[in-house]
């Protein structure tokens, strides 16, 4: 595998991993099921992991930016296992709703562990990191063509909708939260007292 | 408070896009000691579990 190969995974994985929080935003926004404090960390986690992932779209593959989706990765299963284990003993409740028969904090747990996965297959492709770092845009057109183009643009794309998410999320917490730590159990957007969630 | 995680990692995509790797790096590693930073203010219930 090469280093523009690696880079075209790199973006499908961006955009994996950006469905994973277009998925969850609508589930806030049409279904009206507001994060709880654990649930916006797993966000957080899923936004470092397309961040190390944007890294090697932008900058060319580096062991060390597997290494930043992996750590974030990491961090947001540590999240989400205290979520999961919360809620494990039958008769201890659950928080929002199962989708496919299982709950967010459990599916954010599966996704981890299959990006820290993922990432683990990638590393074992040496030949990705031997070529030169090179820009995701400004490429040669003789030496791939209008699709190596196309790939760059694609990757670009990937990374500026992740960093549009980034921000979605931050000003949605900022809505849910205000400027303090979010209530365990939220209810309502504390800067939106008025607006009436959808009910399901 | 909980959105400053995300704001950094904002800031870290921002740094992406103008080819600051490494300020990137340090705005990401700073985001996620946020994450745990937070992770422990709400992690305060003991799991009814046994291990």
């Amino acid at each position: 595998m090469n280093a523009a190969t690696a880079r075209i995974l790199n973006a499908l994985g961006l955009l994996g991993l950006c469905m994973v929080l277009i998925v969850a935003f609508v589930d806030q926004i049409v279904l009206g099921d507001l994060p709880c404090p654990l649930c916006i960390l797993q966000r957080v986690g899923f936004v470092g992991a397309t961040f190390g992932l944007a890294l090697n779209v932008k900058f060319g593959p580096r062991p060390s930016h597997y290494a930043v989706v992996i750590l974030s990765a990491f961090f947001g299963a540590l999240v989400s296992t205290r979520q999961t284990l919360l809620h494990i003993a039958p008769g201890t409740g659950t928080y929002g709703d199962a989708i496919m028969g299982l709950h967010f904090y459990t599916w954010a747990l599966v996704v981890y562990v299959a990006i820290i996965l993922g990432c683990a297959i990638m590393l074992l492709f040496d030949r990705q990191f031997f070529g030169l770092a090179e820009p995701a845009h400004g490429q040669s057109q003789s030496q791939g063509g209008l699709s190596r183009s196309g790939a760059a643009t694609f990757g670009l794309a990937m990374v500026a909708l992740a960093a549009l998410l980034a921000l979605g999320n931050g000003v949605s917490t900022v809505l849910e939260c205000a400027a303090g730590l979010c209530p365990d159990n939220p209810v309502a957007y504390q800067l939106l007292p008025g607006l009436q969630l959808p009910q399901h | 408070m909980m959105s400053i995680p995300f704001f950094g990692l904002l800031a870290a995509f921002a740094c992406v896009f103008a080819g600051r790797r490494r300020a990137a790096l340090a705005l990401w590693a700073l985001s996620m000691v946020c994450l745990m930073v937070l992770f422990k203010l709400h992690a305060t219930d003991p799991l009814n579990i046994v291990l």
